[in-house]
């Protein structure tokens, strides 16, 4: 914990000051994980219990689940995977910019599996007739990937916290203070990923609605207008936000912080990996 | 500065930005915000102890209220609604706020002085530990204060089982404060757990390799392995439950398709491995009495590790022996049998190894070996009642009897209980710097040992000849009249016997006669610092040669001495000894989560205040813990450093902190 | 505890292939989407149930043994980190197959309506 490792060189994979070499913080990621395992695995306990003797009557899932929606979601999170894999090597060999791209991008594709996932609790609420609680289906299924989609959401919510951190200004920036600065820049970007979420879901309720596509974009225009304007705008604020501003205080020695991320990140991709097999595709045999 | 200068050309290439006032750290050591703020592994310890105390007397309270209406058959001291509520509470009270939290007492005071360490790996997610357990514990007793019709205090007993607790059967609020404290409780403990897990594996002295870890410490890790991987299922259980109460989900509601015996096994896989969490603790801290008042090492370390290491992998395995009565099946039912007489192997040889740490050894029967002698032998019997237990048709006749209470009261008063209370009159000394008056110790032990078993060895022939619990009268011709007597009268003896002990206590802390360091002439490292131990635990980090690092010091004292000098040295040359800022921001993150509990558990969501209430006060504290977690990530983790003076005083130097 | 922004990794055992590390994850990602593809057409093939349930068994756990071990970088950490986490797993599995294995049990089955 001695302040001077910071200047010294980095090991990634050692951390002398531990017994272990194991660093801290990692420790506690796959301890935590180890025990986010139980917590899944009784979700999916649960469901798997109630799918091994439907009521009669029931809900059928083949007639409300969209395997090609989920299997685009289950892609798009393989992706972000991807993505945050690069974003720890990036920051690992000091490359900020290539970190806070992959950051973005993991965001980018986190944002849209959460979109996928709205998307599909409103097709199934308003189309299928399935809510939480007038069908054990639905109260077992939308309980499972209801706590899978906020993992994933606090997941994005921290990937763009340490994205908003790497600008932090280091010495030699010209800037004084940066507390209200992030406070700003961390806003404009959720608020921007929010409305571009609102805003893509209404693309896509046009699309269905209209038969054309000029239709459908005019209708799309029609309805959202403010809404894209806004998301525009936010958008603009998080460019500016992003622009360079001298040296800040963000390297190798946060690696581990963005590993730590990673963890988690990867582990909410494992869990979908289960709960796509167990609660989706086992339906269809 | 003035804002509109132009101080480009004066900025050093060393100067950061400034941050704002708020986010400086604190520097009260002492008051108030001395404790709010603290961080210090030492300090949390004592906290947890003094608000496990509390609720310790506060369920021994309620306990003595049980045995008043159970004194004489068709008493009319409470009503059954009243009595619903007291067991319920005092069960969920002694497991969750008395018996948890002393554990954890020790495991912060005591864990990081015996490997060696400064501190706990993560500060100040200790002191979020710490305040989220006093946020639970409120939830839990708000109850209490509020109008019984609509809220009261929780009465559906401490497993909860639905439809019992369901909105249909239990519309009040009490079940809801039930499930919300729990829930903070859990969170809490899982956070403290992953925090031990990290330091034991992580921040061990140099030398000291894991086995020659103390058994205390061994049982903390195997504890809090317990903790982070049985609390997930109890938290899913309390969330579905909750779900039911309020989002009509049918988890467990027969009329949706349901399965209340759902609740019972994710109850169960839960509160299983918590009974080992609740004895695995004090059987090390037995594990350490034992060889100091025996003046010998543990008799076959690597054994009684691996046993403990046993008994919670397979705690995980037996859970359904609480449900042999429900009609499982007769495969299943065997298996859970098998599976729980098997855990008993590793218990036992635990016990043989107690027996022979004390065979040959110089005996010094002062009040904390009485408790640890007094454990061994109650524990056992508790032990024995549980070998019946596991015998299915057997259960078949004792499940939900007083031989169940029997039993349990047996390995957690018999066991943990007189555990811990030996554990407090043992490091008293080192925490606070006074011992204990031995006449009175021992006159606290015979009392609550006789009290204790005055109380619930009857239960055991209570329990045969087919007294239920969890009843509030029975009749006077079912032959339970002086069984049930004498089990009051008891209580009341152990009553008096904790009164002592705690009076007792009390009275050491503040008048107690001072003593110096290591007064039981110990064999850990934690007896080798100043009664009660600095800040920075350790002058220089020990660099540990044996087991029982401290007896090794103590007869190499020139090896040590040389090795200790060194190390100083390399200390100081690294810019002295490293401690952590204390912070305020867990404090506050707990105090948001109290919020949430308040708004999701006070309100209804159809009458007014309605669900406006309950969402807007919940998402305020939301904002609240989310942004206490955010202040606390952007204070950053850099502390301050310390300079021994050549007296071992510490001189400040705040240089590299800002 | 500054770093210059763009300072280059002096990362001491950097195992020389950075390159490759980056190579190896988009090889790995595209492996798993070909998984996840050759999961969702296999459910449409006319074998046995048992058979394809135990090959999406199989396909997942491949799935989901890259990520840990190359994703999440246990290949190459210590080996604790891996016996920590298949703690967790074990226990959680477990525990799954006997609350699933009870359920499916004679005794545990819904009465007839």
């Amino acid at each position: 914990m001695s302040s001077h490792a910071a200047t010294a060189e980095i090991d990634h994979h050692h951390d002398p000051t531990t017994s272990t070499g194991i660093p801290n913080k990692k420790l506690l990621m796959w301890a935590f994980l180890a025990s986010d395992c139980m917590f899944f695995g009784v979700l999916i306990s649960t469901h798997l219990i109630y799918r091994l003797h439907p009521p009669a009557g029931g809900l059928d899932p083949k007639a409300i689940f969209s395997p090609e929606l989920t299997s685009f979601s289950t892609f798009i999170l393989l992706m972000s995977s991807l993505m945050m894999a690069l974003a720890v090597t990036a920051i690992q060999k000091g490359n900020i910019k290539s970190c806070r791209w992959s950051l973005l991008t993991t965001i980018f594709f986190g944002m849209i599996f959460l979109g996928c996932q709205v998307y599909e609790f409103e097709h199934f609420v308003h189309d299928k007739k399935m809510t939480l609680s007038n069908s054990l289906l639905g109260t077992t299924f939308y309980t499972l990937t209801g706590t899978h989609g906020c993992h994933v959401a606090i997941g994005v919510l921290w990937l763009a916290l340490m994205y908003v951190r790497s600008f932090k200004p280091g010495p030699g920036s010209a800037q004084r203070s940066w507390f209200s600065g992030q406070i700003f820049h961390a806003a404009t970007l959720i608020v921007m990923l929010l409305l571009a979420l609102k805003v893509t879901l209404g693309l896509v309720h046009a699309i269905q609605v209209q038969p054309t596509l000029g239709g459908a974009m005019g209708l799309f225009m029609k309805e959202q207008f403010l809404w894209i304007g806004a998301m525009l705008l936010s958008l603009w604020g998080c460019v500016w936000f992003a622009r360079p501003r001298g040296p800040v205080h963000f390297g190798v020695a946060n690696a581990i912080d963005v590993e730590s991320m990673g963890l988690y990140w990867h582990f909410v991709d494992i869990v979908w990996i289960v709960i796509f097999t167990a609660v989706y595709l086992l339906e269809y045999l | 500065m003035d804002a509109s200068a132009n101080t480009a050309h004066l900025i050093k290439e060393e100067q950061v930005p400034a941050a704002p006032k708020f986010l400086a750290h604190p520097t009260a050591k002492t008051g108030l915000m001395g404790w709010l703020t603290t961080v210090d592994h030492k300090k949390i310890g004592v906290l947890y102890g003094f608000f496990a105390l509390i609720f310790f007397l506060i369920g021994g309270f309620e306990a003595l209220l049980i045995r008043t209406q159970l004194m004489v058959p068709n008493n009319d001291v409470l009503t059954a609604q009243q009595y619903n509520t007291l067991f319920t509470m005092h069960g969920t009270t002694m497991i969750f706020l008395a018996v948890m939290p002393l554990s954890s007492a020790f495991f912060n005071f005591i864990m990081p002085l015996q490997i060696g360490a400064r501190d706990v790996a993560f500060p100040r997610l200790n002191a979020f530990s710490l305040w989220t357990f006093v946020a639970g514990a409120i939830i839990l007793n708000i109850g209490w204060f509020l109008p019984a019709d609509k809220y009261g205090a929780p009465d559906g007993s401490w497993v909860g089982y639905p439809p019992i607790t369901s909105k249909t059967y239990n519309p009040k609020h009490a079940i809801d404060f039930w499930i919300m404290g729990l829930q903070l409780l859990g969170v809490a403990s899982i956070a403290a757990s992953l925090n031990f897990i990290v330091t034991i594996i992580n921040m061990r002295a140099p030398g000291m390799t894991m086995m020659r870890l103390p058994v205390f410490v061994w049982m903390t890790l195997v504890t809090s392995f317990l903790v982070i991987l049985s609390f997930p299922a109890i938290t899913i259980a309390l969330v579905q439950l909750m779900m039911d109460r309020n989002f009509g989900t049918a988890f467990f509601e027969v009329s949706g398709g349901g399965m209340p015996i759902l609740w019972q096994h994710l109850f169960w896989v839960f509160g299983h491995p918590e009974v080992y969490i609740l004895i695995l603790p004090a059987m090390g801290i037995i594990s350490e009495i034992l060889p100091t008042f025996s003046r010998k090492p543990l008799f076959g370390y690597p054994i009684v590790v691996f046993s403990g290491a046993c008994i919670g992998f397979l705690g995980f395995a037996v859970w359904s022996h609480h449900m042999f009565t429900t009609g499982m099946g007769t495969v299943a039912t065997a298996a859970f049998a098998l599976a729980t007489m098997a855990i008993a192997v590793p218990t036992g040889v635990k016990i043989f190894n107690w027996i022979g740490t004390l065979w040959g050894g110089h005996l010094m029967m002062r009040t904390p070996m009485l408790f640890a002698l007094g454990f061994v032998w109650m524990f056992m019997m508790g032990g024995l009642s549980g070998i019946m237990h596991s015998a299915a048709p057997a259960d078949a006749q004792q499940h939900d009897s007083y031989f169940v209470v029997a039993h349990f009261h047996y390995v957690l008063i018999g066991g943990s209980i007189f555990a811990l209370l030996a554990g407090l009159h043992y490091w008293f000394p080192l925490m606070f710097g006074r011992k204990v008056s031995e006449g009175w110790g021992r006159l606290s032990f015979w009392t609550i040992f006789v009290g204790f078993n005055v109380t619930f060895f009857p239960m055991h022939f209570l329990g045969l000849n087919g007294m239920p619990r969890r009843t509030f009268t029975y009749d006077p011709n079912l032959g339970w009249n002086t069984a049930n007597f004498i089990a009051t009268m008891g209580a009341y003896l152990l009553g008096i016997g904790m009164f002592i002990y705690f009076a007792v206590l009390a009275y050491t802390y503040f008048k107690g006669e001072k003593v110096g360091r290591d007064y039981w002439d110990g064999r850990t490292l934690e007896w080798s610092l100043q009664n009660p131990p600095p800040e920075y635990n350790f002058a220089a980090i020990p660099n540990v040669h044996a087991r029982d690092a401290w007896w090794y010091e103590k007869h190499n004292r020139a090896e040590i001495e040389r090795e200790r000098t060194a190390q100083a040295k390399a200390e100081e040359a690294h810019g002295g000894i490293h401690m952590p800022f204390g912070s305020i921001w867990p404090f506050v993150a707990s105090m948001g989560l109290l919020v949430v509990a308040i708004g999701v558990t006070c309100f209804d969501s159809n009458p007014a205040p309605g669900i406006h209430a309950k969402l807007g006060l919940s998402l305020i504290g939301g904002v609240i813990t989310f942004l206490g977690i955010y202040f606390w990530s952007l204070e950053g983790n850099e502390g301050y450093h310390l300079h021994l003076d050549k007296d071992g005083k510490p001189v400040e130097d705040h240089g590299h902190g800002h | 505890m500054s770093s210059p922004a763009h300072s280059p990794a002096h990362g001491g055992h950097d195992h020389g292939h950075d390159e490759s590390k980056f190579q190896i994850y988009v090889q790995i990602a595209m492996l798993l989407a070909v998984i996840t593809g050759i999961e969702i057409v296999a459910v449409y093939l006319p074998f046995a149930k048992w058979i394809l349930v135990t090959s999406l068994v199989v396909l997942s756990a491949v799935k989901f043994l890259f990520v840990i071990f190359y994703f999440m970088h246990l290949r190459w950490d210590k080996p604790f980190c891996t016996i920590l986490f298949f703690i967790g797993l074990v226990i959680a599995g477990g525990t799954a197959w006997a609350l699933i294995a009870l359920f499916q049990a004679e005794a545990s089955l819904p009465l007839p309506t």
